[in-house]
């Protein structure tokens, strides 16, 4: 009996350790010392020479140029690694949901393909009218989109109204509301329950105001691109988001040429979380002025393919077949290159990767120290793990490139005042100076402080933190690198100022909408810096570039807002609170009888502009 | 024998209680994923994040959440719902169960057919070419994890894009359940069943080759062989039925584990599965899809641990409850 009992036992604490040891991921890597990848050669290229689209020139990504060329019909499959966040677009905060989004519903703008720089109108009937205060924000509607059934209905201002209302409520929880429409009159502080909002005004049925407490109406009206605009319906909704959580999602509407099966009453059947989302053809389907010419007649994403280098293979040995939310190995995209470069494209991904130094606490928050680190790193080193060349420019700021204020902070190239970013491959002479000048004679931290690094367990960033580590130790530091899940670095260390991490090599950050608020806000503004979730991982706060972020903000000219946004950028480079290593661009991938067309904002394959040979 | 399970099923609540109150330990004490943050997006207020806590039920003292857990559990069977999708979890496993039993079940055949039969011969053919080729190969196969194994299976083999594609076996995704199409089931399953089988035959062919060799050194195997059976009598009847005994105790356990999930073969196959729910909750924190799956898992070992206890009773005389 006794050994019956001692062997289930000895299963069942196998069984809870194997559980509680994935989820705690990587333990104390302390050890580990780092390097097996940090002797990656120098790629020769410039610093800033944009390599990859020389590389992709010829491949499918030309195809977003001249993106309405298809032809109508077909099914395709789309192996996608991940599930969306949240089919509901009061929700969703992903950029691949937001492909799929923008298939199924029209929001007030959205963007073409071949443009990343401006959102063009879809449901709005022109831009933006932002008054010269910047506190009055006007959008007119089409006339014609539908509601599919069961509204069966015209969509109408008060529909948009709605749409950003609930935005508000605990039950939908969006998770951007408050930055970019937390200035409305009457915005709700907290989440609650549903409450009018006095700011969003619907003069009549085609007009939309939103009135603001502060000149913020230029961000206000960049987000309007964002799924937050797609409309609602109320009467129909309410009932639903009277639930907490929301369960509109399980009974959508749509405006798009394509919706998620329903079973006709608007029971959602065509998603399954984390399996499926099966797209078909919405028969209420309005084509009021739109630009989708939507040729696909069924669309089936399968979640779950998380071996990217098997995905890929099916996917090119395939037919009907194209990449959801994951990218070809990076590993193998030289080679894909050369073989199957028709089915490959690529666009910038609107973001930039960086190693962040904790400002606030020894030894980062000395500057002298931040610059010995970025001028003796090896910048090449750590893109090469993410593909190298092929897939990004090393950065050198932090507005990237297709960005407003992007030219304006001088482009590619590293600006010649900072000669700590001028060699990407590391210089330690230059280094050396710094730490001398930090008074370390010997060319070296002489501190005695152990930096604490914490890094996502998965490759590539495993690797780039294995090479921060040696390249911090080479250096003179004494380092732990501490390799956890993604999400448990972020929710637990990174994004917890309070857990004193002194470096975080797997960060990175990209757009919400095509304006570089979006960019240089929430991550160096001092004044965002909060106790959990906090995305300023530098933890910069100077009152100088604080003050710059809170006027930029206001500015409404876009030439002069670019401007001043590149003004804010310079000052941020200035104080070398990171190493920023990449401009990366998202890779992807279709069967060779599919011509896909890549989406510059969503990052994914256009489902509006992807069709079968 | 009623008396006696009766009072494993007892302590087999028991066993439960204390299975979920360590995970439910492990999730809040050491460093995991706040499903809090996760769900609030990369912007949150800090007072959209309280909101989200509160909706979670995360803000009350965690004794009151285990007990609350516990109690719905038992008395309603009620696992909760998805910290991400609000998904009831009971529903979930529900759904993702039939394909873990058919992955299983099919293992199983096959490596206690192939695994026992290796397992014999290699102990009546001891010291022979084939013994030490058989042996040899099984070292091989145990070492062999699943995931890599189930890669080169779909490189060589997969119908899509496997060097030699075999159109009778399906590729990865390519899983459908029994009720719908038969065939497809079977097609689809095909090569995670080898995979998963693979390691366990070996195994399983040690372990009784292992067994075999004591038991036949046997006194009673000396008389039985004196009387006169015939060999295969004596191996099969006399030999095999209680060399058996280590190997159905493993099994037992075996198949409990397998039930509560084979996390990297229904990973490569992209199988979604018990063990791929378990993984993705892991990933993203959703403790209470972590709690419901290892509550299934432990179930399941428990079960059949005493499902192999009970067995003892017929394959072995001299046990008695």
């Amino acid at each position: 009996m006794s050994r019956s009992l001692l062997r289930t036992l000895l299963a069942l604490v196998a069984l809870v350790a194997a559980f509680g040891l994935a989820a705690c991921g990587g333990g104390d890597e302390s050890d580990t010392g780092g390097g097996e990848g940090g002797g990656t050669p120098a790629q020769g290229d410039t610093a800033g020479a944009n390599i990859t689209e020389q590389l992709f020139a010829g491949s499918a990504m030309d195809n977003r140029q001249n993106p309405d060329q298809g032809k109508k019909g077909g099914k395709l499959t789309v192996l996608a690694a991940g599930d969306v966040d949240y089919m509901d677009p009061g929700k969703t905060y992903y950029t691949y949901a937001i492909g799929i989004i923008n298939a199924t519903h029209r929001g007030l703008y959205a963007y073409l393909p071949g443009s990343t720089e401006q959102a063009v109108p879809d449901l709005a009937d022109g831009d933006p009218q932002i008054s010269q205060d910047g506190k009055t924000v006007t959008v007119k509607l089409k006339q014609g989109v539908m509601f599919s059934k069961p509204v069966s209905r015209e969509v109408t201002s008060a529909d948009v109204k709605y749409a950003i209302e609930r935005a508000f409520t605990a039950s939908v929880a969006n998770g951007y509301a408050r930055v970019y429409f937390g200035d409305l009159v009457g915005a709700p502080e907290d989440p609650g329950p549903y409450r009018p909002i006095e700011g969003i005004e619907t003069p009549d049925d085609q007009t939309i105001v939103f009135r603001l407490s502060k000149g913020t109406g230029a961000a206000l009206a960049g987000a309007l691109a964002m799924p937050i605009s797609v409309p609602v319906p109320k009467d129909y909704a309410l009932r639903y988001d009277r639930e907490n959580p929301s369960t509109y999602d399980q009974h959508m509407v749509f405006t798009g040429p394509y919706m998620v099966e329903n079973d006709g009453n608007g029971n959602i059947t065509g998603y399954t979380a984390g399996k499926r989302i099966h797209l078909v053809r919405n028969p209420d389907y309005a084509a009021v002025d739109d630009f989708r010419p939507a040729y696909l007649d069924e669309i089936e994403i399968s979640a779950g393919n998380e071996d990217t280098a098997v995905a890929t293979r099916r996917i090119l040995s395939g037919e009907n077949m194209a990449s959801g939310d994951l990218e070809p190995p990076s590993n193998q995209l030289k080679r894909l290159l050369e073989t199957n470069k028709t089915e490959l494209s690529v666009v910038p991904g609107g973001g930039w990767r960086m190693i962040s130094m904790d400002t606030s606490r020894p030894p980062f928050d000395d500057i002298n120290v931040r610059k010995a680190v970025i001028a003796g790193f090896d910048r090449v080193a750590a893109r090469q793990q993410r593909g190298g060349e092929a897939l990004g420019p090393i950065a050198q700021h932090f507005i990237p490139p297709g960005m407003a204020g992007f030219e304006e902070s001088g482009g590619a190239e590293p600006d010649p005042e900072f000669d700590w970013l001028q060699n990407p491959d590391g210089d330690r002479a230059l280094s050396a100076e710094y730490f001398r000048k930090a008074g370390m004679e010997s060319g070296k931290y002489e501190g005695n402080a152990n930096l604490l690094l914490v890094a996502d367990n998965a490759e590539p960033e495993r690797s780039i933190a294995q090479i921060t580590e040696q390249q911090l130790r080479e250096m003179g530091f004494q380092t732990t690198l501490r390799l956890v899940t993604r999400d448990t670095m972020f929710t637990r260390f990174c994004n917890v100022p309070r857990s004193e991490v002194n470096v975080c090599p797997s960060v990175g950050w990209a757009q919400d909408f095509a304006d570089p608020q979006t960019m240089l806000d929430p991550t160096f503004n001092g004044n965002n810096i909060i106790e959990t979730q906090n995305s300023n991982w530098p933890e910069l706060d100077v009152p100088a570039i604080n003050r710059a972020i809170e006027q930029a903000k206001l500015v409404t000219d876009p030439d002069e807002r670019a401007q001043a946004w590149a003004d804010v950028n310079r000052q941020i480079v200035a104080q070398a609170p990171s190493i920023p290593y990449m401009w990366d661009y998202q890779a992807v991938v279709a069967s060779p009888n599919v011509r896909g067309v890549q989406n510059g904002y969503s990052t994914t394959w256009d489902w509006n502009f992807t069709s079968i040979r | 024998m009623a008396l006696y399970i009766a009072r494993r099923l007892a302590g087999m609540v028991l066993l439960l209680i204390a299975v979920s109150a360590i995970t439910f330990i492990i999730f809040n004490v050491f460093p995991s994923t706040d499903p809090a943050l996760l769900r609030a997006g990369r912007q949150p207020t800090p007072e959209l994040i309280e909101s989200i806590r509160r909706d979670l039920g995360l803000d009350r003292p965690l004794p009151v959440q285990f007990a609350d857990w516990i109690y719905n559990v038992f008395f309603h069977l009620d696992f909760g719902r998805s910290y991400q999708t609000n998904q009831d979890v009971r529903d979930l496993i529900l759904d993702d169960l039939p394909a873990t039993i058919s992955l299983a079940a099919g293992a199983v055949v096959i490596w206690l057919a192939v695994g026992l039969t290796v397992g014999i011969v290699s102990a009546v053919r001891r010291g022979t070419l084939l013994d030490r080729v058989a042996m040899s190969l099984s070292l091989v196969a145990i070492s062999a994890t699943p995931y890599w194994l189930g890669l080169v299976a779909l490189y060589l083999f997969a119908p899509d894009f496997g060097v030699f594609g075999l159109p009778f076996v399906g590729g990865q995704g390519s899983y459908t359940p029994l009720t719908e199409d038969p065939v497809q089931w079977l097609k689809s399953l095909i090569l995670p069943w080898l995979v998963l089988a693979t390691s366990f035959a070996a195994i399983y062919a040690r372990l009784l080759r292992g067994s075999l060799l004591d038991v036949m050194g046997q006194d009673y195997i000396r008389t039985a062989r004196a009387k006169g059976l015939p060999e295969r009598a004596v191996v099969l009847r006399h030999g095999v039925r209680s060399a058996i005994t280590p190997v159905v105790t493993v099994l037992g356990l075996d198949i409990g584990i397998l039930l509560g999930g084979a996390i990297l073969t229904e990973s490569v196959f992209n199988i979604q599965g018990i063990g791929r729910l378990a993984y993705d909750a892991i990933t993203r924190g959703d403790l209470p899809i972590v709690q419901g799956t290892v509550l299934f898992g432990a179930f399941f070992i428990v079960i059949m641990n005493l499902i192999v206890d009970i067995a003892y009773a017929f394959l072995d005389p001299r046990v008695r409850y």
